[in-house]
């Protein structure tokens, strides 16, 4: 049995402030800029390339995804296969990520294949060929994707509740149907890579073991991208929300419920406040949503809300999956849940759980320099430097109860909700 | 320690976070066909408090930590992070539920609703999503690898009593069941001192010998075919492998690199692009230490049959066994393994969670020694375990046809 005299848990020491690596500023001949971070011994190095090409600038259906995931498919010297080879030779991590706002191509490897890697970077960036018959692979292939993907319910959740915030002809709510892949061509995409991968707008980000080697190449291959000849434009319109809706899903032992409200773009000065609101509610294992639907009700096995930025808007959404018969409870305990944060200010104590868990999950996406770049990056697209997210601690503690209570009358009125639900 | 649990400990200077991983021996082969599920219904009950610490997510939260868990066949692994200097808390909370779990009737009805939730969405909620359960069943007979750890039926996770709950408590969450690893930047020397302090006095009753239920040997190939309501054809072939530290284990993984470890593997290149036979496939190992199951699976593209496509995968597999794979080739995939190695050691959790692991796979030089077991293995030796290993009288297909 256990020793008498331990009884009280051990005190608890918080930090003060969170340690991040500063990124070092440097300029290409172009004008890109490319981001130092030098935050580890360890023989890696990740580094990424930010362009202005998520799907909000594409012109035609599904170009964007196309346009980044096909820059290896291809250069004037090698194949699809020769550069798949390369990359898994020389064992680095290719990744390529598409959102609303920007594609970020990111390179992965050990420092002794650095030249390599560096090699192949700068023909999958600068010179990719984008050959038809590739064109037409993934043409195939995405489509089969694509409707595998709207047999899952939570992936059509995902895009209904896109829809209903935005619009449906709104670049960020949009969905287009699988056939449309047919009407994807080799010419928008060569058109799209024209004028989206280019100096304008692009930076790069350096993380790791950043050596002076790394970094003059990474320079040189920034500065192969070519100026626009004609600079890249988008319209995003205002959103024209669509409201709440019931989707019939055949098949489903569970309800997918999404409930929202568009927020504010990047670099709003109520989204660290937001951020601690939706942390509350959802945010955490403990949350208000997870103590109701999880560990009172047992309705289901996760709850969450999240605020989410684009350049152009934002939103916050809450999301579930319950069992079809206490669906419409469940949505009626978010509501109420909702309703309490409006009505009842927060306590000190739970508020000072939440910002725990704030510094918490900041303190644990900072510890390596892959989580480092990743930071940098969204600091980089909000507009600030990492000194931003030093600050940030100090912003986070000084939230009241009151200044929670202020936001959530502000933001989260039930008449400004919508509630999307899927299943049977 | 003299109770019986294991301890390693890591000093890691890069990192300010400290990670403490829990192992306990137990998994869902553990279970009874009775009470299929039940490790991983326990998994979630240890969270559900004790006398000292009702809410035991609260003080993980009160110290900037994150914690968490989950259950395999073979062990159930519990893990938090928090700031280095609150390490204390975590060792408090884990000797704390090691010893006092407090579990009261309605906290267990509220848990298997949870739990059967889990299962909705994860295993019914999804297209092919019980493809594993069908699978397994077929693949095993005996062996209790033949059930999923979320279970057989949410009936079996409704049926648990709370007298069950306290057995399985009692017999299996027990100090010499265990294995307790920390990753920090701290001196070894005192964290092992730490783990004397919270864990010492904790008297242990041994946990009985698990011994795994052989399984007949197989002599024709078994086969399961299923209509759903997936958006594609698809089509699944498993063979069951040897123990985790034999060389099995280490071939199966590499011969699954070669085959599906990236865009350039065989079956992206051939399967997928040249022949368009499959939309997506893969091919992995499932693991479990008294052998588990080596996989290769794909979709269909629209207007190939089934047997257009089994008889393209058994050609893959079939290839490793007549023709030797180049030298190339296979340095690709010890690059890969390395590279993945080293990334994965960046993450202070990953570390400790590897220590506990090794550990309790019984061979903690396999920690550092894995890249030299993949660089050792040469053309010859792939190509002679091929032969024997790829036959179809030794495998399970499952076959889930689109029901449109």
């Amino acid at each position: 049995m256990r020793k008498e005299d331990i009884k009280e848990l051990p005190k608890v020491v918080l930090p003060d402030t969170i340690d991040i690596t500063l990124a070092e500023r440097h300029t290409a001949g172009n004008g890109v800029p490319v981001y130092a971070l030098d935050c580890s011994k360890q023989e890696v190095l990740r580094f990424s390339f930010v362009f202005h090409a998520g799907t909000s600038w594409q012109k035609h259906p599904f170009c964007a995804a196309a346009t980044a995931n096909l820059l290896s498919a291809g250069s004037p010297s090698h194949s699809a296969h020769e550069l798949a080879e390369a990359l898994d030779f020389y064992g680095s991590w290719y990744d390529v990520s598409v959102d609303r706002d920007a594609a970020v191509i990111s390179f992965c490897t050990l420092l002794k294949f650095l030249p390599q890697t560096l090699a192949l970077a700068e023909e999958i960036l600068l010179t990719p060929t984008f050959p038809e018959e590739e064109v037409e692979i993934y043409r195939t292939k995405r489509r089969q994707r694509l409707i595998v993907e709207r047999s899952k319910p939570d992936f059509c959740v995902r895009e209904l509740f896109a829809r209903r915030l935005f619009g449906s002809e709104h670049p960020y709510g949009r969905g287009y149907a699988a056939e449309v892949y047919d009407g994807l061509t080799r010419e928008q995409i060569v058109e799209f890579y024209q004028s989206n991968y280019t100096s304008e707008g692009t930076f790069v980000v350096a993380s790791g073991n950043v050596g002076s080697e790394a970094l003059s190449a990474l320079l040189r291959i920034a500065d192969g991208l070519p100026a626009p000849s004609v600079k890249p434009t988008r319209t995003i319109p205002s959103p024209q929300s669509e409201g709440s809706m019931h989707k019939h899903f055949e098949g489903t032992v569970q309800t997918s419920v999404r409930i929202g409200r568009l927020l504010f773009p990047r670099g709003h000065e109520d989204f660290i406040g937001m951020q601690v609101v939706a942390t509350l509610l959802g945010g955490y294992f403990g949350s208000r949503l997870i103590q109701n639907l999880r560990e009172e009700h047992g309705y289901t096995y996760g709850a969450y809300c999240g605020v989410v930025n684009f350049d152009e808007a934002g939103y916050l959404a809450i999301s579930t999956e319950v069992g079809g018969e206490v669906a419409e409870d469940a949505v009626r305990q978010i509501m109420w849940e909702v309703e309490r944060l409006r009505t009842e200010p927060v306590s000190d104590e739970e508020l000072a759980i939440v910002k725990k868990i704030i510094f918490g999950e900041m303190m644990r996406i900072l510890d390596g320099p892959f989580g480092i770049a990743d930071v940098t990056i969204e600091n980089i697209q909000n507009g600030v430097t990492n000194e931003y997210t030093a600050r940030m601690v100090q912003e986070v503690k000084a939230i009241t109860p009151e200044r929670v209570l202020a936001l959530a009358q502000r933001y989260l009125a039930p008449e400004d909700l919508i509630t999307v639900t899927l299943g049977e | 320690m003299s109770n019986g649990l294991e301890v390693v400990v890591n000093r890691d200077q890069a990192s300010k976070m400290a990670a403490v991983n829990l192992l306990y021996r137990v998994g869902s082969k553990h279970e009874s066909p009775e009470r299929t599920g039940f490790a991983h219904l326990f998994e979630h009950l240890m969270f559900r408090g004790t006398e000292r610490v009702p809410d035991f997510d609260a003080p993980v939260q009160a110290a900037c930590g994150e914690n968490n868990a989950y259950t395999t066949a073979d062990y159930t692994n519990f893990y938090i992070t928090l700031p280095r200097e609150n390490i204390a808390t975590a060792l408090y909370l884990e000797a704390d539920r090691m010893t006092g779990l407090d579990i009261s009737p309605e906290a267990l009805t509220a848990e298997k609703s949870v739990v059967v939730e889990e299962f909705n969405q994860r295993y019914l909620n999804q297209p092919y999503g019980d493809q594993w359960m069908l699978l397994r069943g077929e693949a095993y007979q005996k062996s209790h690898y033949r059930w999923a750890t979320i279970g057989l039926s949410p009936d079996h996770i409704r049926a648990a009593s709370l007298d069950e709950v306290r057995a399985f408590y009692d017999r299996f969450y027990q100090p010499s069941n265990a294995i307790l690893s920390l990753s920090a930047d701290i001196p070894e020397d005192e964290m092992v001192a730490m783990a004397e302090e919270w864990f010492g006095d904790i008297s242990s009753t041994p946990a009985p010998l698990f011994v795994p239920e052989a399984e007949p040997v197989q002599s024709a190939p078994r086969r399961l075919e299923v209509e759903r309501a997936v958006p594609a054809d698809q089509i699944t072939i498993a063979l069951r492998m040897e123990h985790r530290n034999s060389r099995c284990h280490y071939l199966c993984d590499l011969l699954t690199d070669l085959m599906a470890g990236g865009e350039s593997a065989r079956f992206y290149q051939r399967l997928v692009k040249e022949q368009q036979i499959f939309s997506s496939t893969n091919a992995y190992i499932t693991g479990e230490v008294d052998g588990g199951l080596f996989i290769a699976i794909g979709q269909l593209n629209p207007g190939v049959t089934i047997e257009e496509a089994e008889a393209a995968v058994w050609r893959e597999l079939l290839l490793f066994a007549t023709e030797p794979v180049g030298e190339k080739e296979l340095e690709k995939v010890r690059n890969k393994f390395e590279a993945n190695i080293l990334f994965g050691e960046l993450n202070v959790m990953n570390k400790a969670m590897n220590l506990s692991y090794y550990a309790m796979l019984g061979d903690m030089d396999l920690l550092n020694g894995e890249v030299a077991i993949y660089n050792s293995i040469t053309p010859e030796e792939i190509m002679d375990f091929a032969q024997k290993f790829f036959r179809r009288d030794q495998s399970t297909t499952l076959v889930i046809r689109s029901k449109q």
